[in-house]
């Protein structure tokens, strides 16, 4: 069932190599001391695109930037970022990043800590420029203590750019934005891939990933399950999505009606992903399971995401 | 990796680095209460205090020029070894982990710590010497004080080496107070409060191996118009070069762990 819906991006990638590759993990296994966060993960990723890593929490998703910014060393495999070492293309200034919940300095400033990161870098982008790409022009002589979560965010975003960089990393750049936040932020990402930057992101916002990103990597506990478009995921996952409310639901029960693939409930909101919707729900309607306001829908990448490891992406 | 470092660590990035780390620290109110402020008030309730005792010589040099040294001491003390916390927070934070997102060499990084607390201690040293003046007459040519102010700035390195071992080893909050019980531990041991000669044994003994009391030794010679006594700086290098040795290996250690 996992294999129809790994589309091979990863062989092809490897294949046609005319454009140059941005990352590339050759089978890299990444242990720590009592878990495998990456399993032998193969991957090549072309320059020039905007690349989503979606994937559950403790999926792998933060090992495989940790990784590509040399910050951790694999535990076998080679790891190459924009063809090189990775710890040689930080110390030439050639990827930025964006990591998780990384504190600001106290003590500074928003103008200040930009300008400090476009000193590091051979050929940064004017201030002025990466204050406005990132949305900070009213915040610039605002001290660190003062913003609020999202506006450190967007400093943090201005910090992965300053130093114009040909790849930028972001690891889950939207936690703890509020929804207008996130907009912006993704609107400020599409400029950024507009003008020719590679960027990686991590999330487990399904939404994200099928709104700003051409290519999408699926990690579930360190393997990579599934790559290709949006629009690929979604087709070679034939599954539909049934949606209803229960009180009291059973995961175990439901899961062994006819046709289902996955079963997720949060509350009593219960999603199920069936192969053969006809199927489950005239099973549903015959058992004693007293469900109400119930959806079909058509394949989506929840449903993909859903059958392809088995647990919603933000569970 | 070395020549990595060395290009990071030469030209604009490495002093733009090392103005903002200066600035920060200055707008830190913790930082201007109790290693700018806390010296220099100490110095002149200490010397309003002690006059009653205090109309001869200690150690060579008069009671005022002595606390003098004592106090500017404590004061460089104190503001070299400041950086402990913030590289505490900074490296449980993550800050330092952005750090090593970007072109800055780790190594650079730590340079700039170490050469910010010896300049953070020109504040604390500045106003004690100008106290001496003011309030308590001290008969000193300005150029012997400069020269005092200096030498205490530069002698302060064990300690800032210090502060780095300290900031690498523990988190945020036993950073402070393993700062402060080493900072007080060395200004107390060494004579800063009271001069050695009064102290009972061991302690008398311990006094002899601490960079405090020969700091303020060295201190002493320059306000007498002396070179400082070879063995007083040797044994500042030795702890210099010790509390180097230990901070590398600190700071190497926080990066594999960073790497695991």
């Amino acid at each position: 069932m996992h294999s129809a819906a790994t589309v091979t991006g990863v062989r092809d990638a490897t294949v046609s190599s005319s454009r140059s590759s941005a990352i590339l993990f050759d089978g890299v296994t990444k242990r720590y001391r009592d878990t495998t966060a990456l399993d032998s993960v193969s991957l090549e990723l072309e320059t020039g695109r905007t690349v989503a890593l979606l994937g559950p929490n403790g999926a792998g998703k933060s090992t495989a930037i940790g990784l590509l910014l040399g910050l951790l060393s694999a535990t076998s495999g080679t790891v190459r970022t924009l063809g090189v070492d990775p710890r040689e293309a930080v110390a030439r200034g050639r990827v930025g990043a964006m990591l998780q919940s990384s504190s600001l300095p106290t003590g500074s400033r928003v103008r200040e800590l930009v300008e400090l990161v476009r000193s590091l870098y051979p050929e940064p982008m004017p201030t002025e420029e990466v204050l406005a790409r990132a949305g900070l022009e009213g915040l610039a002589d605002r001290g660190v203590e003062g913003l609020s979560g999202g506006e450190a965010q967007r400093v943090r975003f201005a910090l992965a750019i300053a130093g114009d960089p040909e790849l930028v990393f972001l690891d889950e750049p939207t936690v703890g934005m509020d929804v207008d936040s996130r907009r912006s932020f993704w609107a400020d990402m599409r400029r950024l891939a507009a003008a020719g930057r590679t960027i990686l992101f991590a999330t487990h916002y399904l939404d994200e990933a099928d709104q700003a990103a051409d290519r999408i990597v699926v990690l579930d506990r360190g393997r990579v399950v599934a790559d290709g478009s949006a629009a690929d995921l979604k087709t070679a996952t034939p599954e539909r999505t049934l949606r209803f409310t229960l009180d009291g639901a059973e995961a175990g029960y439901l899961r062994n009606l006819d046709g289902t693939v996955a079963v997720d409930v949060r509350g009593e909101v219960v999603t199920m992903v069936s192969r053969d919707s006809d199927a489950t729900v005239r099973a549903l309607a015959r058992s004693d399971v007293a469900f109400a306001n119930l959806e079909v829908t058509g394949p989506s990448l929840e449903a993909a995401f859903l059958a392809l490891t088995g647990r919603n992406a933000d569970a | 990796m070395l020549a990595l470092a060395m290009r990071a660590a030469s030209g604009n990035s490495f002093a733009a680095f090392l103005a903002l780390e200066v600035r920060r620290a200055l707008r830190n109110r913790r930082y201007v209460i109790f290693t700018i402020a806390f010296p220099v008030i100490l110095y002149v309730l200490y010397t309003a205090v002690i006059p009653a005792s205090g109309d001869g010589t200690i150690r060579g040099v008069a009671w005022n020029l002595f606390f003098l040294v004592s106090m500017a001491t404590y004061g460089a003390i104190g503001a070299s070894m400041s950086q402990a916390t913030p590289i505490a927070v900074e490296r449980v934070g993550g800050w330092i982990t952005q750090l090593r997102t970007t072109p800055l060499a780790s190594s650079a990084y730590v340079l700039a710590k170490l050469v910010s607390a010896v300049l953070l201690t020109i504040p604390a040293l500045v106003l004690v010497a100008l106290a001496g003046i003011a309030v308590n007459h001290v008969a000193l040519p300005p150029a012997r004080l400069l020269e005092l102010v200096l030498t205490l700035a530069i002698g302060a390195l064990p300690f800032a080496a210090l502060g780095i071992v300290i900031g690498y080893t523990l988190d945020a909050d036993s950073a402070q107070g393993g700062m402060v019980l080493t900072f007080f531990g060395m200004a107390i041991l060494g004579g800063l409060f009271a001069p050695v000669d009064a102290f009972p044994e061991p302690l008398a003994t311990i006094a002899t191996v601490l960079p405090s009391y020969h700091l303020a030794a060295v201190g002493r010679s320059v306000v007498a118009g002396a070179l400082p006594a070879v063995g007083d700086a040797l044994v500042l290098a030795a702890w210099t070069v010790g509390g180097g040795v230990v901070a590398a290996w600190r700071f190497a250690v926080a990066g594999a762990r960073a790497r695991g």
